[in-house]
C-alpha cells in the first residue's frame, strides 16, 4: 500500500506539473492580436491599423487577427446550472449560425470563432470567466443571468466591451445601465402586460387574476408588469404569491399551489422555471381549481406537455405560451432559415424552439461586425458603437425587428409571439409543443405604457 | 389508466384544515421514513455517515425513469399482464439495479478505508456523492424526466380529507417495507448483519462474511433511497419527473435520522414521520408574513437541535461509550 | 550550527517557527516569487502576472484565509464542522451593514473598512461561541449534521432577509476595498482601480493581490504560532482523547467555545473579503458546496498543517482553470494535431456535437460531462483518492518525498 500510494502520489503531482504548464503558453485555441507575450491587460490594448486584402484599414485592438483573418466572439453561458436546459440549445444554435457564415465566406473575409466559458450561473464564476475572455474575444454573443451581468456591467463600461444580455429585464432598456449593452425580446413586464390581455381576450368576463413568481428580477419584473396590467385592465389581485416560489423548496410550492386554487381567479400568471411550475399548475388542477394560466417566456418547457406527463392535456387546454420569437413549425423565412441550419451543421440534434434564440443573438452581433467593418474600426469600441448605431436589425419574421437608436420608450421591444401547447404534436415530432397563433403581437396597453426606467429596480 | 375516484371538491373548510394537514404529513413522513430506514441500516451495519445518499436517491429515481419510459425491461416481455403491473415490474427492476449500484459503490470506495476515522470515511462518501450527482446529472440531462405512474392524478376525497392514489401507495409501500425489514432481521442473513453491527470483529471470528454484508447493507441503503426517490418525483411533489434537483431530499432526511438516533431503526421511522407532519404543520399554520417563505424546509433541523439538546444522541440512540 | 541543524541549544530555537535554515530559505524564496508575480519577472511564471490569474490567485488567498480557520477547528481541535460557509455569510453581511452605502433601499451604515472588517470577524466569533455549547453536548458525527443544520437555516435567513441582502437571486452589491478615515470621498488607500506607487504603476488587481497575501500571511503566521501555545496544546488534547484532557485539567468547555470562536473570526472575515473583492453576491452563494470545499481543501491539503492548507487552497482554487485550459490543450490536439496523440486525444475530447467524447467543450449540446462536471467529478474523485490513499494529503506527500531525499541514497 505504501509503495503504491508513493508512486500514485508522484504521478499526480507530475500530471499537475504537465497541466499547469500546458496552460497559458498557447493552451488556447484563438489568438489574440495583442501579441504572443501574456502581458497584463490592465493598461488598454495597443491598438493596430492593418491592411485588409481589399487595402481598406481596419483598426483593432482585441479578439479580431486580420492576418489570421479570425474573430472571436465570446459567450458567458450558464452550460450546468438552472438554465442549462435552454442554454445549451442556445448555443448551438450560436455554433451553427456562424457555421454557416463562416462557410459563405465569414464577416468579409473574417472567420468567426467562438470561446464558450460555463458559468453554471455562479455570479463570481462569472465575473472571473468574464476577466479571463475581455482579453480575447471582440464582444460578447451572450451573458446569462441578470444579477451576473449586472456584475459585469461596471466592467463593461470601464472596459468598453459589447455584451449582448441573456435575460429579458426591463433593466436592459434603461439608458441609466445599458450603455455597453444590446437587449432583445420584450422585457419581463411588458411581456405580461401583454399576455394578460390576451388572456382578457379569451376570457372577457374574467374580473380576477391570481400572480406568483420566483424571488429575483425575473419574478418581479414580470410581476410588477402584472400588476400594472391588471389595474389598467380593471381585474383584481386576488393571490399575489410574489417571490413565494422556491424551486428547491416544495412547501412553498404547495403553499403557493393552494394560495392560487383557493383564490378562485380566474387568470393565473405565474412566473417561473418549468418544474416548479409543474408541480404548481398539477396541485391546484387536482382540487379541481379552473381557469386560465400563462406564465413569462421560461416558464414553459415542451416537457410539462411530454408524453409521459399527467398535465399535459389540462395544460393544452388552459395554458397560453409565450415566446420572444417563433417556435420551431412556424411559416416563416426566418425559421426556415433555423431549419435549414439545424438540418444542415447539427442533423442530429431534435427540433427545439431555442436554436432561434441563439440564431437571434449571432445576427444581432452579424449586423454589428459588418457594420463596424464598414466604419474601418473593429477595436472592442468600435463594434459596441456600432452596434449602438443599428438602425434596424431584421429576422426575416423570427423575431420582431430591432432599434437600437432613440428614446427608450421608443425602441424598448413590445411585440412577442404567441402560442398554445400541443402535446399530439409533441407525440408525433410534427412540433416542439407550441403551435403559433399570434406573430409580433403586441396589446393596447403595452403600446400605451410609457417605458421611461426599469419596472423593477435591481439593487 | 385504472379509473380512480375522482371528485372536484369545494374550498376546503378550516376545520378539515388539521386532517388535511395529518394526511399530508404523514405521506410526506413516509418518503422521510425510507429515506432515514436506509440511511440507518448502512450506519448499523457499516458505521458509516452516508452524505452519498442524495446520489443514491436521485439515482435511483433516474434509473426508474429511465427503465419506465426508455427502456421499458422487463415490462416489454409482459405484455399480457395490465399496465400498472408492467410499470412495477419496471419500477423493481429498476430499483434492483440500483442496490446493485449502491453495492458497487461500497466495494470500490468505502472497503479500503474500513478501520479508519469514521469521519474521514463521512468525507469519503461526500466526494462519492459529487462524483455520483455529477454522473448521474450528465446522464440526466438538463429536462426532467417523467416516471409514468399509472395512477397519475387521481385523488380520492372523502369529503373531510383529499388524499391522492400517489400518497396512499407511498404510506402503504412504506409499511410493506418497513415490515419486510422487520423481517429480514429474522432471518439468518439478517442475524448476519445486527452481529457485523454490534461488532465487526467478532462477528468476523464467527465466520460471518462481514464484507459481503457490507455490500448487503449498502444495496438495500439504495434500494430504499431509490423508493423515496421515486415517490418524491412523482404527483404532488413534482409532477415533471425527476431532474437534478431531486437528490437534494436526503439533506432535509438528516434530521429525521438524528432526531430518532443514528443507529435506531424504528428511530428512523418515528424520526421521518416526526419531520414529516412538522413540516405539514409549518406549511398549514405557520403562515406568517414575517416568516418569509422556506420556513418548513427548515423546521426538521431546528427540531432536531432541540432533541438534540435534550437527548444527545436521539430518542432511540444508544448512547456512545467512549474510553479514555 | 551549520552541520547540525536539528541540534537545538535552546527552548526559543526548539520551538521556532522557522527553525531550520532551508525552512527560513524557502519561506523567503517563496515570497520574493508572491511578490514578483505581478511584475512578471520570473520565467515560466509570467502567465500569472495576467488579469485572470491575479484574480484567481487573489481569491485562493482569500480561501486561505478561510481555510486556516477551518484548520484550527477540524484539524487542531478535532471539531467536525460542515457549518463553514454559515460563518463566512454573518461576516460578509455584518460587513455590508456597517459598510454598505447611506440612505438606500438596503440596510447600510456607510462606515469605513477599519470598523467593517474587524466587526464582521468580531461578530462571527460571537456567533460561533454562541455555537459552540451544542459542540459540547452533541459529539463527532452528530456535530456534522448539525452544522450542516446551521448552513440550511442560514440558506433560509439569507434568502428572506431581503433588506439585507438583496433577497434571492438578486443580491446585492458590497462595500470595496477602499481605505478612509470616515465617509469622505475620495478614499486614502484604493484596492480597485490602477494607480501610481512609489512611481511603479499597478493595476487593480495587482493591489487587491498585495493586500490579500499580506492578510493571508498574517492569518497564517498567527495560525501557525496558535499551534505552539497553551491553547494549540489544548486544542490537539481535546482531539486526541478529550475525556483525558479534561482530566488533567484543560477545561473542555472553554476550550471547545474558544476553538469555534477562533474559527469563524477567520471565516467571517474571510467572507467580508470575498464578497467585497467579488463585488456583487447573491445569497445562495453561501451553501454548502462552499463548505464542501473547505473540508476538501484541509483534506487534500493535509489537517492539521498550516503549510497543507496553502497546498490544498492553491490545488482546490486552480484545479477548475487547470482542467479547463488542459481541456482546451486536447481539444486543440485532437483537432488540429496529428498522430497517435491526437487519437488518444480524441477519445477524450468530443470535438464535433456526434463524436464521442469523455468531455465537451463546444458550444452546445452534445455527449460527455462538461468541463464544470468534469471540474466536480474530478474534485469527487481527488477527495476519495487522498483520503484513501494518503490521509495526510498534498503535505503528506510532501513529507514522503522529502524524507526520501534525506535519507538519500540510503532510503530502506
Amino acid at each position: 500500500m505504501r509503495r503504491k500510494s508513493k508512486w500514485l502520489a508522484i504521478l499526480l503531482v507530475l500530471g499537475l506539473v504537465l497541466a499547469a504548464c500546458g496552460d497559458g503558453e498557447g493552451g488556447e485555441t484563438t489568438t489574440t492580436a495583442a501579441g504572443e507575450e501574456e502581458t497584463t491587460t490592465t493598461a488598454a490594448p495597443s491598438e493596430e491599423t492593418t491592411t485588409t486584402a481589399t487595402g481598406a484599414e481596419i483598426a483593432t485592438d482585441v479578439g479580431v487577427d486580420l492576418e489570421a483573418g479570425t474573430i472571436t466572439v465570446g459567450l458567458l453561458s450558464d452550460l450546468s446550472g438552472p438554465f442549462a436546459p435552454l442554454v445549451t440549445v442556445i448555443n448551438t444554435g450560436h455554433d451553427i449560425y456562424w457555421q454557416s457564415v463562416n462557410a459563405d465566406g465569414g464577416v468579409n473575409g473574417l472567420q468567426v470563432e467562438l470561446e464558450v466559458r460555463d458559468t453554471a450561473y455562479v455570479v463570481d464564476t462569472h465575473v472571473q470567466l468574464y476577466e479571463e475572455l475581455k482579453s480575447q474575444v471582440v464582444a460578447f454573443g451572450h451573458s446569462t443571468g441578470s444579477p451576473q451581468t449586472v456584475a459585469i456591467n461596471p466592467s463593461l463600461q470601464a472596459d468598453g466591451i459589447l455584451a449582448i444580455p441573456l435575460t429579458w429585464y426591463s433593466g436592459w432598456s434603461d439608458p441609466a445601465i445599458n450603455a455597453n449593452l444590446v437587449p432583445h425580446g420584450v422585457p419581463y413586464c411588458i411581456e405580461s402586460m401583454n399576455m394578460i390581455e390576451y388572456l382578457t381576450l379569451q376570457a372577457p368576463d374574467a374580473t380576477t387574476i391570481a400572480i406568483a413568481s420566483s424571488p429575483g428580477d425575473y419574478g418581479e419584473d414580470s410581476n410588477a408588469g402584472a400588476v400594472l396590467a391588471a389595474e389598467a385592465l380593471g381585474l383584481e389581485v386576488v393571490y399575489d404569491g410574489t417571490g413565494r416560489i422556491n424551486a428547491a423548496d416544495e412547501a412553498t410550492l404547495a403553499e403557493v399551489a393552494s394560495g392560487i386554487a383557493g383564490s378562485g381567479a380566474e387568470l393565473v400568471w405565474v412566473t417561473t422555471s418549468p418544474t416548479p411550475f409543474g408541480s404548481i399548475y398539477g396541485q391546484a388542477l387536482a382540487t379541481g381549481f379552473e381557469a386560465l394560466w400563462s406564465g413569462a417566456g421560461p416558464t414553459w418547457n415542451p416537457a410539462l406537455v411530454g408524453p409521459d406527463s399527467p398535465i399535459k392535456d389540462a395544460l393544452a387546454r388552459d395554458f397560453y405560451i409565450s415566446q420572444y420569437y417563433a417556435p420551431w413549425a412556424a411559416e416563416s423565412e426566418g425559421n426556415a432559415m433555423v431549419r435549414d441550419l439545424v438540418a444542415e451543421f447539427a442533423p442530429d440534434a431534435p427540433p427545439l424552439d431555442y436554436y432561434a434564440e441563439g440564431v437571434i443573438e449571432a445576427s444581432i452581433l452579424h449586423q454589428a461586425l459588418l457594420a463596424a467593418y464598414e466604419a474601418g474600426d473593429m477595436t472592442q469600441a468600435g463594434v459596441l458603437a456600432a452596434a449602438k448605431s443599428l438602425e434596424s436589425v431584421t429576422f426575416n419574421g423570427l423575431a420582431p425587428d430591432e432599434t437600437y437608436v432613440g428614446e427608450p420608450n421608443d425602441r424598448v421591444q413590445r411585440a412577442q409571439f404567441i402560442s398554445r401547447p400541443d402535446p399530439a404534436g409533441l407525440a408525433g415530432g410534427a412540433s416542439t409543443g407550441a403551435t403559433l397563433i399570434e406573430s409580433n403581437y403586441t396589446s393596447p396597453i403595452a403600446e400605451a405604457f410609457e417605458f421611461t426606467e426599469a419596472c423593477f429596480k435591481l439593487g | 389508466m385504472t379509473p380512480g375516484f375522482v371528485v372536484l371538491a369545494q374550498e376546503t373548510p378550516a376545520s378539515n384544515e388539521f386532517a388535511q394537514m395529518l394526511v399530508d404529513g404523514i405521506s410526506f413522513g413516509a418518503i422521510y421514513a425510507l429515506l432515514a430506514m436506509g440511511f440507518v441500516i448502512i450506519f448499523k451495519a457499516t458505521s458509516v455517515l452516508n452524505f452519498a445518499h442524495g446520489a443514491l436517491t436521485g439515482l435511483g429515481a433516474f434509473l426508474v425513469a429511465a427503465f419506465v419510459t426508455v427502456l421499458d425491461f422487463p415490462g416489454r416481455y409482459l405484455t399480457s399482464l395490465p399496465e400498472w403491473a408492467q410499470w412495477s415490474a419496471n419500477a423493481i427492476t429498476a430499483l434492483l439495479v440500483a442496490a446493485l449500484f449502491g453495492a458497487l459503490l461500497e466495494r470500490v470506495f468505502l472497503r479500503p478505508m474500513v478501520g479508519e476515522a469514521l469521519f474521514a470515511v463521512a468525507i469519503v462518501t461526500l466526494g462519492v456523492d459529487i462524483v455520483v450527482r455529477t454522473i448521474t446529472n450528465d446522464w440526466m440531462g438538463t429536462q426532467p424526466r417523467p416516471l409514468g405512474a399509472p395512477w397519475g392524478l387521481n385523488t380520492v376525497d372523502l369529503g373531510w380529507v383529499r388524499i391522492s392514489w400517489s400518497e396512499i401507495i407511498q404510506i402503504v409501500v412504506t409499511v410493506v417495507l418497513l415490515g419486510l425489514i422487520v423481517l429480514f432481521f429474522r432471518t439468518r442473513t439478517g442475524v448476519a448483519m445486527r452481529a457485523t453491527a454490534f461488532d465487526q470483529e467478532t462477528a468476523r471470528a464467527q465466520g460471518i462474511r462481514v464484507g459481503r454484508v457490507f455490500s448487503l447493507a449498502w444495496a438495500i441503503g439504495a434500494f430504499l433511497a431509490g423508493v423515496a426517490g421515486l415517490f418524491y418525483s412523482i404527483y404532488p411533489r413534482r409532477a415533471t419527473g425527476v431532474d437534478q434537483s431531486t437528490a437534494f431530499i436526503a439533506f432535509r432526511a438528516f434530521p429525521a435520522v438524528i432526531i430518532g438516533g443514528l443507529d435506531s431503526l424504528l428511530g428512523a421511522v418515528v424520526g421521518g414521520f416526526a419531520v414529516g407532519l412538522a413540516e405539514a404543520a409549518a406549511n398549514a399554520y405557520l403562515k406568517f408574513e414575517v416568516l418569509g417563505s422556506g420556513f418548513p424546509g427548515i423546521v426538521g433541523y431546528l427540531m432536531m437541535m432541540v432533541v438534540l439538546l435534550i437527548r444527545p444522541y436521539g430518542l432511540f440512540g444508544t448512547p456512545e461509550i467512549r474510553r479514555v | 550550527m551549520r552541520g547540525r541543524p536539528l541540534l537545538y541549544t535552546s527552548y526559543e530555537a526548539d520551538q521556532a517557527l522557522l527553525n531550520t535554515t532551508t525552512k527560513r530559505v524557502m519561506l523567503g524564496l517563496f515570497f520574493l516569487v508572491l511578490i514578483s508575480i505581478p511584475f512578471q519577472v520570473v520565467p515560466g511564471l509570467k502567465f500569472l502576472g495576467q488579469e485572470d490569474w491575479l484574480r484567481l490567485l487573489t481569491t485562493a488567498a482569500i480561501f486561505v484565509i478561510g481555510a486556516l480557520g477551518l484548520n484550527i477547528l477540524t484539524g487542531l481541535a478535532g471539531q467536525v464542522s460542515l457549518g463553514h460557509s454559515f460563518f463566512m455569510a454573518i461576516g460578509a453581511y455584518v460587513a455590508v451593514w456597517l459598510g454598505g452605502p447611506e440612505g438606500g433601499p438596503l440596510i447600510g451604515l456607510g462606515l469605513p473598512i477599519w470598523i467593517w472588517l474587524p466587526a464582521a470577524g468580531i461578530i462571527a466569533a460571537l456567533v460561533g461561541v454562541a455555537v459552540g455549547p451544542t459542540a459540547v453536548r452533541v459529539r463527532g458525527l452528530y456535530l456534522a449534521i448539525v452544522t450542516l443544520g446551521l448552513v440550511f437555516i442560514g440558506e433560509y435567513i439569507w434568502r428572506n432577509w431581503d433588506s439585507l441582502t438583496g433577497g434571492a437571486q438578486v443580491g446585492r452589491d458590497f462595500p470595496p476595498l477602499q481605505v478612509r478615515l470616515w465617509k469622505e470621498e475620495p478614499p486614502l488607500l484604493d484596492f480597485t482601480t490602477p494607480s501610481t506607487w512609489f512611481g511603479v504603476e499597478f493595476s487593480g488587481a495587482a493591489k487587491a493581490f498585495f493586500l490579500m497575501t499580506v492578510f493571508a500571511a498574517v492569518s497564517a503566521l498567527l495560525a501557525k504560532n496558535l499551534q505552539r501555545t497553551r491553547v494549540g496544546r489544548a486544542f490537539m488534547s481535546i482531539r486526541d482523547r478529550d475525556i483525558a484532557a479534561e482530566i488533567m485539567g484543560v477545561n473542555e468547555f472553554a476550550y471547545k467555545l474558544l476553538a469555534f470562536g477562533i474559527s469563524s473570526f477567520y471565516a467571517g472575515i474571510a467572507g467580508a473579503l470575498l464578497a467585497s473583492f467579488v463585488t456583487r453576491v447573491i445569497p445562495e452563494r453561501w451553501d454548502l458546496f462552499l463548505s464542501v470545499q473547505f473540508i476538501a481543501i484541509i483534506f487534500i491539503g493535509g489537517a492539521g498543517t498550516v503549510t497543507g492548507t496553502f497546498l490544498g487552497t492553491a490545488f482546490v482554487i486552480l484545479l477548475p482553470r487547470i482542467v479547463q485550459n488542459f481541456t482546451l490543450w486536447l481539444q486543440a490536439v485532437a483537432t488540429e494535431g496529428e498522430g497517435i496523440l491526437a487519437a488518444i486525444a480524441d477519445v477524450f475530447v468530443a470535438t464535433t456535437p456526434n463524436d464521442f467524447g469523455l468531455v465537451n467543450t463546444f458550444a452546445g449540446v452534445g455527449p460527455g460531462l462538461s468541463v464544470a462536471q468534469l471540474n466536480l467529478v474530478l474534485y469527487g474523485l481527488l477527495i476519495i483518492g487522498f483520503l484513501i490513499f494518503e490521509p495526510f494529503g498534498l503535505y503528506g506527500i510532501w513529507l514522503r518525498i522529502r524524507n526520501y531525499w534525506k535519507g538519500w541514497p540510503f532510503t530502506y
